[in-house]
């Protein structure tokens, strides 16, 4: 009897805390459900079953198979939420805590695909304006014997391999259920911008001990002889192959068109016997907004951060050589960002390591109990002359300190006082001349050193790298400067890249479209990914998240296109109000668009329509 | 033979206890005894479930033309059964009904209507051919005449192998179905034989983004005259309290 409690005992404490099923091993999918789009791929048209909304639908007709041969796009990977249904065997691998012995993340990687980690070990979700990836980030939790994971922070994927668009505002719930040696993983995506109802898809895999996974590196290469900057699409209404796909199968072409009616058994009674639409669901499930007074210190890399909700982004550079900003926000956040700024330079220096001095010359006993001073401001550089970027000059260049000395302290008084800020020429022209569209600037937000070439470099490394500052003409404005930290392969790139709505054309401070455009393949002609078209060379926007080439491919591609698609229609003589009502953004306005505020659609399309053509090619 | 040890009571006396769902505890019969298998459900699967058609569209939502067998490992006999398929033959032989056999029904689009006949027996009917399942926790003590849809013989799966104390943390349902007259995976005359034997996996999961419940079913069909491996496939439907929209339809050879 004695033994028996034992082992009862035992067994109440093998339980474990929580269901927890083993998900690791190799394996093999099956393609007993819709093996032709799975291999070898979907048809042009093929929208049938996809709640698609009006604008994902026009993406897909408009879509280019050639567009992957660019070299952006040459090596891109199936996105988390639609791997699973890509030609390849899938390997999970488990880590497990030594302590605990629970499982704390789960690792799946396919043919072509990055590292998918789905952590387990509940550690919370990056700001919504951290980098966002192929594989998103995927958290997960266990519902019996079932693993529901959430997956946030994933780049622009698509729905169906044939031009069907997933935004990056979307998310996905996974489900993975083993049965035996089956493994079902039920996905749905809700996507706030392509999606009218949540897209839900099963897959299904088969345990297969004798398989490999094997490497697949990617090389791009020069696939096609294609001018720089060219991006392949169709017009709207020019695709001449959309109803192939319904002929061929003899099916009705409303169905091919997709939307949420067709995936309802309702739609073969027709579209109108379909039960009424539900809620796409939100999209990212993004933090809680920050106060309006709190700046967000977000790390990119090395000494490199970026502060968020000052007005425009601020990227800092902070180390033991000081701190350098790439803009300076809104006047009236400067105090705030002066006080995220001490945040990061006393975070700083707690990691100095003491002064390696004797003991009896410098006591560092005494030190210890003393905040050492932090290292001053030293540059700004203004990426452009807007407010938002410019506002916070003045307290920011008053908080800071130039050092210098030499006969250069001994002519001018004040050659040591404050930051020194940096910026193309025409930046100080318009602060001080009549095209500043405002009063003029006090003489402490003034750039005190300005280039007029196609660039200038910082004459010597600052934390540990080299500086450089290229000019970008006639793009948002006249004066735009991009940054680019080439030790920490980060690029500031000031407005001229945006995650937050179409290009800010400022046609008054002459700025162009084209121009616009030319920075953007400027920056990706510089940037390198570090593998399959993610990371390597980071982009610090103007505004929103933190990005790198895809996002900027991404953001090119829309750009060059909707350029495309206007200067097609004032080649047909089309006035501006016409243009505005043919709607030659609405596949992209649910993401980029705007009907309220500083920067709206109209005005994005009437810049475009004011400039297209009128070219200013970057020297980079 | 292996011998008995002398800690096999030990083990037994474990194994019983192991196996024992904790459901037992708190849905024990008025009497004392094991609760019913109604009692005992890990999960709720009752209610009415839309079927979501985001998957094999052009081989569901209307009958594919004939020899179309894409994504179905089928043998050569079955091929040739698939390349004969006449729907008037079907029907002037009140067959209609090949195409909406217990294989094939939980992916054809339709809405599931899904509650208890009893304490040990679940019902499924379903709009597409009015086709009635019942999943009989109880072993019948015969089997009958073989059927559309077999006799289907169900248990619950308890999340975490039924270890552990308290209320179960969840499960899902497994059937297993046979005694199947021959009929068609697809309504295009995709054939299985009188030999069929059918497994299927019920989970239901909760997506709380939009409140949606969603039914997963994993449909395996093991068929050695006329698949040349198991075929599985899985087929999601959302509940939907939409009861006066059933709309129940006969079988249809074509």
């Amino acid at each position: 009897m004695k033994a028996v409690v034992v082992a009862v005992a035992i067994l109440a404490l093998a339980a474990p805390a929580a269901a927890q099923v083993d998900f690791s091993g190799e394996w093999a999918p099956r393609f007993w459900e819709d093996q032709p789009e799975r291999v070898p791929g979907p048809e042009l048209g093929d929208y049938l079953g996809i709640p698609i909304s009006d604008a994902a639908r026009l993406r897909g007709d408009t879509w280019d198979a050639a567009i992957q041969t660019q070299p952006e796009w040459q090596c891109r990977p199936h996105s988390a939420d639609y791997i699973w249904r890509g030609p390849s065997n899938l390997r999970i691998s488990k880590e497990v805590d030594p302590v605990s012995r629970e499982i704390t993340a789960f690792h799946a990687e396919w043919l072509r695909s990055v590292d998918r980690t789905v952590y387990l070990d509940g550690r919370p979700r990056p700001p919504s304006d951290a980098l966002h990836t192929w594989a998103g980030f995927s958290t997960a939790r266990w519902i019996g014997d079932i693993l529901e994971v959430t997956v946030t922070h994933l780049k622009e994927g698509y729905l169906r391999r044939n031009g069907l668009p997933r935004s990056d505002k979307a998310t996905e719930k996974e489900y993975w259920i083993r049965n035996g040696d089956y493994l079902t993983v039920a996905s749905i995506v809700h996507d706030p911008v392509y999606l009218t109802e949540p897209f839900i898809r099963t897959t299904d895999y088969e345990l297969d001990l004798h398989q490999q996974v094997p490497p697949y590196p990617c090389s791009v290469v020069q696939e096609t002889d294609r001018a720089r900057g060219v991006v392949p699409h169709f017009l709207p209404g020019s695709n001449p192959f959309l109803t192939e796909f319904a002929t061929r199968h003899g099916l009705r072409l409303e169905a091919s068109r997709g939307g949420a009616a067709t995936m309802y058994p309702d739609f073969r009674r027709g579209p109108a016997a379909a039960p009424p639409a539900r809620a796409a669901g939100p999209g990212a499930a993004a933090p809680a907004p920050a106060p309006a007074a709190a700046i967000q210190i977000l790390p990119v890399r090395g000494n490199i951060y970026v502060l968020l909700g000052a007005g425009g982004n601020i990227t800092v550079s902070a180390g033991r050589d000081g701190v350098l900003l790439v803009d300076a926000g809104t006047p009236q956040m400067a105090d705030a960002v002066l006080a995220a700024v001490r945040r990061l330079q006393d975070g700083l220096d707690l990691q100095v390591p003491p002064p390696g001095f004797a003991a009896e010359t410098r006591s560092s006993v005494a030190d210890r109990h003393v905040e050492p001073p932090a290292k001053p401001i030293r540059y700004i550089i203004n990426t452009h002359v807007h407010p938002d970027h410019t506002g916070g000059n003045e307290t920011l260049r008053r908080a800071g300190r130039t050092f210098t000395g030499g006969n250069v302290a001994g002519t001018i008084a004040d050659a040591a006082q404050g930051a020194a800020i940096l910026a193309h020429e025409k930046v100080l022209n318009r602060m001080t001349g009549p095209g500043s569209g405002g009063p003029a600037a006090p003489f402490d937000a003034l750039p005190t050193e300005t280039y007029y070439t196609s660039g200038m470099k910082l004459s010597h490394f600052f934390n540990g790298e080299g500086i450089q500052l290229r000019h970008q003409p006639a793009a948002h404005s006249d004066g735009d400067t991009i940054v680019y930290f080439r030790g920490s392969d980060v690029i500031a790139a000031g407005d001229v890249y945006l995650t937050t709505s179409y290009p800010i054309v400022d046609v008054e401070r002459g700025g162009t479209i084209d121009g616009v455009i030319d920075s953007l393949n400027g920056i990706l002609d510089l940037a390198i990914p570090e593998f399959r078209t993610e990371g390597g060379t980071l982009v610090i926007p103007g505004h929103g998240r933190i990005s790198d080439s895809a996002d900027v491919a991404y953001y090119r591609d829309m750009v060059t296109i909707i350029r495309d698609r206007i200067q097609a229609m004032v080649g047909k003589g089309m006035t501006l109000e016409q243009v505005k009502a043919a709607r030659p953004t609405s596949d992209y306005d649910p993401r980029y668009g705007a009907t309220a505020g500083p920067w709206t659609t109209d005005m994005f399309v009437e810049a475009v329509y004011r400039t297209v053509g009128q070219r200013a090619t970057t020297s980079w | 033979m292996l011998r008995r040890g002398p800690a096999s009571g030990v083990i037994i006396g474990l194994v019983l206890l192991s196996g024992t769902p904790s459901a037992f505890a708190q849905a024990r019969g008025r009497q004392g005894g094991p609760p019913s298998p109604r009692a005992a459900a890990p999960v709720d699967l009752t209610g009415t479930w839309v079927s979501v058609v985001t998957e094999d569209w052009r081989w569901r939502m209307r009958t594919p033309p004939k020899g179309d067998v894409t994504s179905v490992p089928l043998t050569e006999a079955a091929l040739k059964v698939a390349n004969a398929w006449d729907p008037a033959r079907d029907a002037a032989a009140g067959e209609q009904c090949r195409g909406y056999g217990a294989p094939a029904v939980m992916r054809l689009p339709g809405r599931l209507r899904i509650g208890w006949e009893n304490d040990t027996t679940l019902k499924v009917e379903t709009e597409a051919g009015t086709q009635t399942r019942l999943f009989q926790f109880v072993r019948p003590q015969t089997s009958g005449k073989p059927s559309w849809q077999g006799t289907s013989i169900a248990n619950w799966e308890i999340a975490g192998g039924r270890r552990g104390r308290g209320a179960p943390r969840g499960g899902s349902l497994h059937v297993v179905t046979a005694n199947l007259r021959p009929g068609y995976l697809r309504k295009n005359g995709v054939p299985y034989s009188a030999s069929v034997q059918l497994t299927e996996y019920f989970n239901v999961v909760t997506d709380e983004t939009t409140s949606d419940s969603w039914l997963i079913v994993t449909t395996i069909v093991e068929d050695p005259l006329y698949l040349s491996v198991p075929r599985y496939v899985t087929s999601s439907h959302f509940k939907r309290d939409d009861s006066n929209a059933w709309t129940p339809t006969p079988c249809e050879a074509e």
